[in-house]
């Protein structure tokens, strides 16, 4: 299960970017920060309730990596700066 | 004897209340002051080794592999491209690549955000030196503790790269491999560090998230 959406293929004219495909932010599995503490930075930092951020950290713990949020790349990279601030391994990227 | 982070009270009133030993706050305090100076030190690309050696100074780790018999068929989950030059590894883990895919846009971000995430960082190690050093008892408000549990983290972050943690067995291999060793040895201090430390942030997060 992904929590992006599924879009269809946009064939975006030369030069455009689709404006519409979504950017996701990513957190990747590392050794050293806790289920604890990461399902605590997604409930505090997105307002997820606690199943729903305790899903997404087990989902990170188990697949090595999960899409924690989607959106406009902007949100994407306000998202990973904070996330780098809680010292969570996140990054951003064009959703595919 | 260390006593674990408790919630205490609750709305604007709510404490988080830990009660370590003079020498335990000191040991915390004085970690969280090295990873600040990683932070606030400027890029230093050619001599990273000297500039940050001083965070396991005081434990006697030079930046060998204690666990390089193991690492030697596990691929790195680090050593993405993007990071331009040779940088601490550890400040790699406080400042990570944004984007994977692409390398100019992760140096695009780095530029953007970086100074900003070194200051808040630094802010709140500060502030939880400051909490450490000021009585006898750790005693947070909501934002203290905030500033705190991401003060551990970070010191867990430099302290996990310098043991060399890649995967999520590592660390029991290393627990395995210090029960071999002179207890004296330096890697049986910071093995016992990093789960002391573990031990505090586990129980500071699962106080605020109000279990």
């Amino acid at each position: 299960m992904s929590l992006a959406p599924t879009t269809e293929e946009v064939v975006a004219p030369e030069g455009h970017v689709a404006p519409d495909v979504p950017w996701v932010t990513i957190v990747w599995n590392d050794p050293v920060n806790l289920m604890s503490y990461v399902t605590y930075v997604l409930q505090s930092y997105y307002g997820y309730p606690r199943a729903k951020a305790e899903k997404l950290m087990m989902r990170v713990h188990t697949e090595g990596r999960a899409v924690v949020a989607n959106g406009p790349r902007e949100s994407m990279e306000a998202d990973t700066e904070a996330l780098h601030g809680y010292g969570l391994w996140a990054t951003f990227q064009k959703d595919s | 004897m260390a006593r674990a982070f408790r919630r205490r009270g609750s709305g604007a009133d709510v404490r988080y209340v830990a009660q370590l030993d003079p020498d335990e706050r000191e040991v915390v305090a004085s970690l969280m002051e090295q990873v600040r100076g990683l932070l606030e030190a400027p890029e230093a690309p050619d001599h990273g080794d000297d500039e940050f050696s001083g965070i396991v100074a005081g434990l006697g780790i030079g930046r060998g592999d204690p666990l390089a018999e193991h690492h030697a068929d596990v691929e790195h989950p680090r050593g993405h491209e993007g990071a331009p030059g040779p940088r601490d590894p550890a400040l790699d883990r406080l400042l990570p690549t944004a984007n994977r895919e692409d390398e100019q846009v992760a140096a695009e971000f780095r530029r953007l955000t970086e100074s900003g995430l070194r200051h808040r960082k630094a802010a709140a190690l500060d502030t939880a030196v400051a909490a450490l050093r000021s009585q006898d008892a750790v005693r947070l408000d909501e934002a203290a503790a905030r500033a705190f549990v991401t003060a551990l983290t970070d010191v867990r972050l430099v302290l996990g790269e310098r043991l060399q943690l890649r995967t999520d067995d590592d660390l029991d291999l290393l627990e395995e491999l210090a029960d071999s060793l002179d207890p004296e040895d330096p890697v049986v201090h910071a093995v016992a560090l990093y789960d002391f430390l573990t031990w505090l942030q586990e129980t500071l997060a699962s106080a605020l998230l109000g279990d």
